[in-house]
């Protein structure tokens, strides 16, 4: 164990009561303080279970879980007071004011007097929220509200902010504005876990990520390293038409064919000969009669690396 | 401050200005429970006012001009639960009303009660004495009971005739006593100037005169006073108050399951504030309001009902033992809300699922039709319902004129409601977190 980790986890498991399987599996995670750590896997792969047991919102059903260098399961209180957590939905109350929100929450987590009054206008002003925060939360638009939600989680100054997908269904201005603000935080030292489901925000966000599915790490490290690990052999071809499925499964059945993913027009694949593979590919679209609109090799984004880690897309 | 404390503080602030700012949970907990305690208490005065015995128009129609007329005619001038018209076959009188003509005048609602003495029955009912003490010569044939008839309104309840009954019976009981005291003293100094003893009869078998209750078909005797009857605001009142109180199940069973899909008990859960905290910042402003309610009701039955025409809500003298039972109804209200909103997954479920179950509970529990109209099988069945213990309660206090003590089974009943419910939705509450 390591001052220097934020979160340490060893086999951690979670079970719920009546599943077979276990929502979280025997997880080993190490998360270096001060990093912008993206945590990334498809709706029920497990990342909500993993940070319900990382705030203290659920017992593990096995393992270890270091919070803040603290066992979340005998110093939960305590591990608390320094972490904020932004959840996906907006866990704010709509008939308050974005002031009185803050202040309520703020009082939730000890802060009174001056020193309360002093971290709402302060993130009132990190949001962005100072000339609106009179007015109800429910006459705000759908961006304003997720950048309340956002500072909600950091009124009282937590040493660790968790924020599980927090930009889901929000217009893109918004979005950059609430990662450009994640990275301000983390630059100030703040470390940070985001989970989401958008392999392009933790491609632009994040230094370091893990890949969770059923319940498992599948892949660990910085964003460039995973897809430096994963673009050999890797061939994205777009095609005019779309491919009828007895095509899709010819390609399936190519010799030295790892994965293969079919999205609309775009067909991707993992070979352990990738020319080999690719040379059968074209020939087959031609004999088929579908149109090539461009190839390329090696050049990968996390989608891949997803496919090529579970053989699916992450959207599946 | 204590750091938790400030923290509840805060939370039941907070759920207080959440509450002030939704309208429509307003006018569920207040301005519908006030509108229908005004409605109902004016509406129903009337039919109250006769059940609590106020003055019920009795017409005596005596053919006797006898001791029996004469007695039964002062009786109930004298009983202020009539009043009384009287018809007597005095030399000056035109001819009496027939007893079809009582009837319908009876139907006509003119009269509630009639009693026909017949004629001649003050004669009759000294013969039949004299015949039971051995007075009369032998071999003359025995001497028939009076009847004396009893007519009724046939929508009056049997209780209510169960009262002409006893009263009557009381009359003709103490004229038979004096009639017997004059025979026995009559005899007594006939016997001394004889210089012999009397031995008093073992017993008088029977009385000299039979009341044919014409509604029930048959002779009725002893019938009891019936329990004290609440006025219409007195029943009024605390069952509206009731219902309103348990009414507090939706706007607390949806703002638990909002809080619980929005992540904003989640989001408090992840924090430093003990479980309590958060169920007691939810559940102790609605037990504030509810004791608002019950205190606006009971002002509003005590000032404003008398200004609008209505009777003003007597509430007894045991102001302790109704802030006792108010506060329990309120546990068990908020028991109930807790209890819901573990069950329902939507708020759309809670509102429908706590509606419905509020208001099963008060009609059986005689807020919407009062228990003492109820058949004897459905008095029974409301007893499941806490809005009856709690109306029950209340009747103790405002019309039996109860205490502290005479509450406590109804106290005890809401209590335990309380405890069941809260322990259940702990464990679900509980389980659906794991589950979240």
């Amino acid at each position: 164990m390591s001052d220097a980790n934020i979160v340490e986890v060893t086999g951690l498991t979670k079970t719920y009561p009546g599943m077979a399987r276990p929502a979280v599996d025997g997880i080993d995670l190490a998360i270096p303080q001060g990093r912008l750590f993206g945590l990334l896997g498809p709706n029920g792969a497990g990342k909500t279970t993993f940070l319900s047991m990382l705030c203290g919102l659920l017992a593990p059903s096995a393992g270890t879980l270091r919070v803040l260098g603290r066992d979340i399961r005998q110093q939960a209180q305590a591990v608390k007071r320094d972490l904020g957590l932004v959840p996906q939905e907006l866990a704010l109350y709509p008939s308050l004011s974005a002031r009185e929100n803050l202040i309520f929450f703020g009082r939730m987590q000890g802060l009174r007097g001056g020193a309360l009054h002093a971290r709402v206008a302060a993130c009132l002003e990190i949001a962005g929220l100072a000339d609106v925060g009179e007015r109800r939360a429910d006459t705000f638009s759908g961006g304003l509200k997720r950048r309340l939600n956002l500072v909600i989680g950091l009124v009282h100054e937590p040493r660790l902010l968790v924020l599980d997908e927090p930009t889901v269904g929000i217009d893109p201005q918004s979005r950059h504005f609430i990662h450009e603000t994640l990275r301000r935080l983390n630059r100030a030292g703040m470390s940070i876990i985001y989970t989401t489901h958008y392999m392009e925000e933790v491609e632009s966000l994040c230094d370091e990520l893990a890949i969770i599915d059923h319940g498992k790490i599948i892949a660990q490290g910085s964003v460039d390293t995973l897809l430096q690990q994963h673009q050999d052999g890797a061939i994205e071809i777009r095609t005019q038409q779309a491919m009828p499925a007895a095509v899709q499964a010819q390609v399936r059945a190519l010799p030295h064919t790892q994965a293969v993913a079919v999205e609309d027009q775009n067909l991707f694949l993992k070979s352990q000969q990738p020319e080999s593979t690719l040379r059968s590919v074209l020939a087959l679209l031609q004999q088929e009669h579908i149109g090539v609109a461009s190839v390329s090799m090696g050049a990968i984004h996390l989608e891949e690396v997803f496919l090529s880690l579970t053989g699916t897309r992450l959207r599946d | 401050m204590n750091a938790t404390l400030y923290k509840l503080i805060a939370a039941v602030a907070k759920e207080i200005r959440v509450i002030l700012r939704d309208r429509e949970a307003l006018l569920i907990l207040f301005v519908m429970p006030v509108t229908f305690v005004l409605i109902m208490s004016l509406a129903l005065q009337d039919a109250f006012s006769e059940r609590a015995g106020i003055r019920f128009p009795l017409l005596i129609v005596d053919h006797d001009h006898g001791v029996i007329g004469d007695q039964i005619i002062q009786h109930f001038e004298h009983d202020n639960a009539f009043s009384v018209t009287r018809l007597r076959a005095t030399p000056g009188e035109t001819a009496l009303p027939s007893a079809e003509r009582v009837q319908e005048d009876l139907r006509s609602g003119r009269y509630k009660f009639a009693i026909i003495v017949p004629a001649g029955a003050s004669r009759a009912a000294a013969r039949r004495m004299d015949q039971q003490l051995g007075l009369t010569a032998a071999g003359k044939s025995p001497a028939a009971a009076v009847d004396i008839r009893l007519l009724a309104d046939p929508t009056l309840r049997r209780d209510h005739r169960g009262l002409v009954i006893s009263g009557l019976n009381r009359v003709l009981q103490g004229i038979e006593s004096g009639m017997l005291l004059a025979r026995y003293t009559q005899m007594t100094q006939r016997v001394r100037a004889m210089g012999a003893a009397l031995r008093a009869p073992a017993k008088t078998t029977s009385t000299f005169a039979d009341i044919t209750d014409a509604a029930d078909g048959g002779a009725q005797n002893g019938a009891s006073r019936p329990d004290p009857v609440p006025t219409s605001v007195q029943q009024n009142a605390p069952a509206w108050t009731l219902l309103a109180m348990f009414f507090l199940v939706i706007p607390l069973s949806v703002t638990l399951i909002k809080e619980r899909q929005q992540g904003s008990l989640m989001r408090l859960q992840s924090m430093a504030v003990p479980p309590w905290v958060l169920l007691a910042g939810k559940t102790v402003p609605y037990f504030i309001i509810n004791q608002i309610q019950v205190l606006l009701i009971l002002l509003v039955g005590m000032t404003l009902l008398p200004h609008l025409g209505g009777d003003a809500l007597h509430i007894g003298h045991a102001p302790g033992a109704i802030a006792l039972l108010s506060m329990a109804a309120s546990l068990a209200a908020i028991g109930f809300g807790l209890l819901v909103a573990t069950f329902a997954r939507t708020p759309e479920q809670a509102t429908t699922f706590g509606a419905t179950s509020v208001l099963i509970f008060a009609a059986l529990g005689g807020v919407m039709v009062p228990k003492l109209v109820m058949p004897p099988l459905l008095q029974q069945i409301s007893n499941v319902s806490p809005l009856s213990w709690g109306l029950e309660g209340f009747l103790d206090i405002f019309v039996r004129a109860g205490g502290v003590r005479e509450i406590l089974p109804e106290f005890l009943q809401l209590l335990g409601f309380a405890a069941a419910c809260m322990a259940i939705a702990v464990v679900r509450f509980g389980h659906g977190l794991r589950h979240n």
